[in-house]
């Protein structure tokens, strides 16, 4: 009897065990031996118009190998492929936001990532993307995603009304504010509840304070000085909490999320909100009548007239190099770099006025031309400087608090800064030792 | 050996493979990783001791504020739950005209996923389009409208009423069986010595109900210790960290690939919750003699 209870027990664990192996098997083959690439990503790393699933579609007809998408929402993508990696889940393809500064320890590209460095697509790439994709002179990224800028997009209709014109100083964008507000119009919209957006005016004007005190950004590096030490980032803070007591994010703005303001831009509810290039487009189609009706500037908090640019910032493909078709990986990135069809992603875009492939001729308006011609640009902070996107989330529950007032903008700064050592801490930055 | 006693091991012997498999191990795996300074970043995993721990209880007071909202949540749910479980199971097995239509759509919200309950309620309580906000201002109590989920005073108070009404349902049900439960003998009896409403509800239905009770305030302490998703869906724990819980931590310390800190973090709740459930099981599991 204690026999027959052992081989049981010992048939039991055996089926438990191929059980684990059934749910363990990732197989990304068909049966007929027509192969099947995993493509997983998050909602806005690839076009929404869903012209990489066209494109797909047409490479399987071309090739017979399938591109499986696992499209997840933005706010989960970022943690799961962190868990994927580690678990050795990953798909065959990724795309991961990339910086170059967070890129490495995001993806750990020499563990899972394919070596992309010797592909001749690695050598049309622009200048700019490389380093965000690259990690000790080798390449494994690929992106398609323009260099991103902010900018301050207003109602061109309100503004003349109120004989009021774009502002190039703290001291005039809250003046104009003022007016707007008196008219009964939300003057900025803001949108704490979506968590990053309020973050936006404390790095993207960052330039500015490398212009002010050159050499900033390689001191916060190399740990010599705090983010709590650099007083323009404080000063921008706290512009944002006065615009927020002077009610020039409107009432109750704390529950606003950033999909909602298009609507209420569009609707002439509020008269200036954040956006990227190629948000006239967007405005325009869902609501005509703001055709020709918006401009921009550059965020001018802290008095900042610099552009900043993100080289980075957005998704990138990486080939799993733990894949068990690699070589099918490459041949997808091979086709889908061609020229031909690298416009074909770009023109089936929505709203991207420009890509990272100096060869894909950009749709910037002369009205954009002439504004980079006529202000300076700089890498915005988060790009520049270690271990602040990673926080990016943290902040912004940090800059809520301040607006609701549970935090002072010293805690704000005093919190990036422990933030900052934790993550120098577990990734043993000897600058942090 | 005796037969009988290796059967019942005989038939079980799978379930408590699949057992030990899925819940066991996961669990002390996770209390391994603890101590252990495992994270997305590197694939080593050292053994670092407390070193979790004394940040969580004594190197950061963010910790300690999310410590203490998950048990004010608990404390607060769990009374307002038994409290209006029990007036709605009294009031339902008093002979209310359609008793059963009530009890349904009382007990409805439970079987809804609070994804949706959050999603719903985001919009009524939302402060400028809101139905709860919009409502009051059609009435001229425009001093009542509030942020609801977006103010320091508001917020987790707003969560704790969502909750509640949501939960409420589900322990209404377990009074109602508890109250049907107790035989008519001893009200009739009582009735007969006079005794009022009042007398009887703290002398004959409360005490034969504190079986149902011990239950329900089990269940009510262990789900609002473990609160993850009322509190993520409606407010993420902002504004700040005002509405943070201990899940809410945990997820946030996973999502940053901190994943020992988030094991540690998860110990400490589970520490909390089996020491909190053993006492009140002790103290409250009392037997009921007819």
């Amino acid at each position: 009897m204690r026999k027959r209870f052992l081989l049981s027990l010992v048939g039991a664990l055996l089926l438990s065990s191929l059980l684990l192996a059934g749910c363990n098997s990732g197989e990304s083959s068909e049966g007929s031996g027509k192969v099947t690439l995993t493509f997983g990503t998050s909602q806005s790393g690839i076009p929404r118009t869903g012209i990489m699933q066209t494109m797909a579609k047409e490479y399987e007809q071309e090739t017979g190998v399938k591109i499986d998408f696992q499209v997840v929402p933005d706010a989960q993508w970022r943690d799961l492929i962190k868990v994927k990696l580690a678990s050795g889940e990953a798909p065959d393809i990724f795309n991961v936001d990339v910086d170059p500064l967070s890129m490495p320890a995001n993806v750990r590209p020499e563990e899972n990532a394919i070596d992309l460095t010797n592909e001749e697509f690695t050598g049309r790439m622009s200048e700019e993307i490389l380093p965000t994709v690259s990690y000790k002179e080798k390449v494994y990224g690929v992106s398609f995603a323009p260099s991103k800028i902010w900018y301050v997009y207003y109602n061109k209709r309100i503004f003349e009304e109120l004989g009021i014109q774009p502002p190039t100083s703290y001291a005039e964008f809250k003046a104009i504010s003022q007016k707007i507000k008196d008219k009964d119009i939300i003057p900025f919209y803001q949108a704490p509840a979506s968590g990053w957006y309020q973050v936006l005016p404390l790095f993207e004007t960052g330039p500015n304070y490398e212009q002010a005190a050159p050499g900033t950004y390689e001191k916060l590096n190399n740990n010599e000085m705090k983010v709590a030490d650099l007083t323009q980032l404080k000063t921008v803070i706290e512009q944002l909490k006065e615009f927020a007591d002077l009610g020039y994010f409107g009432k109750d703005f704390l529950s606003n999320t950033v999909e909602a303001g298009i609507e209420s831009f569009g609707q002439e509810k509020a008269a200036m909100l954040l956006r990227v290039p190629g948000t006239e487009k967007e405005v325009s189609e869902a609501y005509p009548d703001m055709k020709d009706n918006m401009g921009f500037f550059v965020m001018p908090w802290g008095d900042n007239q610099t552009i900043g640019v993100n080289p980075g910032g957005s998704a990138a493909m990486f080939g799993n190099k733990n894949s068990k078709h690699p070589e099918e990986v490459l041949k997808f990135f091979r086709w889908i770099t061609e020229h031909d069809h690298l416009q074909r992603v770009f023109d089936g875009g929505e709203g991207n006025l420009t890509i990272c492939w100096p060869e894909i001729e950009p749709k910037l308006t002369q009205d954009y031309i002439d504004y980079e011609k006529n202000h300076e640009k700089g890498t915005v902070m988060q790009a520049a400087v270690k271990y602040i996107d990673p926080q990016w989330m943290d902040i912004g529950k940090d800059l809520s608090g301040m607006f609701a007032g549970a935090m002072t903008p010293d805690q704000i700064l005093q919190n990036i800064d422990k933030r900052r050592a934790e993550q120098a801490k577990v990734l043993k930055d000897e600058a942090w030792q | 050996m005796n037969v009988n006693k290796i059967y019942p091991w005989y038939f079980s012997s799978g379930a408590i493979v699949l057992y030990l498999l899925f819940i066991v191990a996961p669990a002390l795996l996770g209390i391994y990783y603890s101590f252990t300074d495992w994270n997305s970043y590197s694939s080593e995993k050292n053994f670092i001791g407390l070193e979790h721990f004394r940040t969580i209880l004594a190197g950061d007071p963010t910790y300690l504020l999310f410590i203490k909202n998950t048990v004010l949540f608990t404390l607060i749910t769990s009374i307002a739950k038994t409290v209006l479980g029990l007036f709605l199971a009294l009031l339902l097995v008093s002979g209310v005209k359609a008793a059963n239509l009530h009890r349904m759509i009382i007990f409805s919200p439970q079987v809804l996923s609070f994804l949706i309950v959050g999603l719903v309620f985001k919009s009524l309580l939302d402060p400028n389009n809101g139905f709860v906000n919009v409502t009051l201002r059609s009435l001229g109590l425009d001093v009542l409208a509030q942020n609801w989920l977006g103010s320091l005073t508001w917020a987790m108070p707003s969560i704790m009423a969502v909750d509640t009404w949501k939960g409420m349902g589900y322990i209404m049900v377990l009074f109602i069986a508890g109250l049907l439960a107790i035989p008519r003998d001893y009200y009739e009896a009582a009735s007969i010595d006079g005794a009022g409403f009042w007398q009887k509800l703290f002398r004959i239905t409360i005490p034969m109900l504190m079986p149902t009770i011990t239950i329900a305030t089990v269940l009510n302490i262990t789900y609002g210790l473990r609160v993850f998703d009322a509190v993520y869906v409606l407010t993420n724990g902002g504004p700040g960290n005002a509405t943070d819980v201990i899940n809410t931590a945990v997820y946030s310390s996973f999502a940053k690939g901190y994943w020992g800190l988030g094991s540690a973090l998860s110990t400490i709740l589970f520490v909390i919750m089996a020491i909190i459930s053993f006492f009140i099981i002790r103290l409250m599991n009392r037997k009921v003699e007819y």
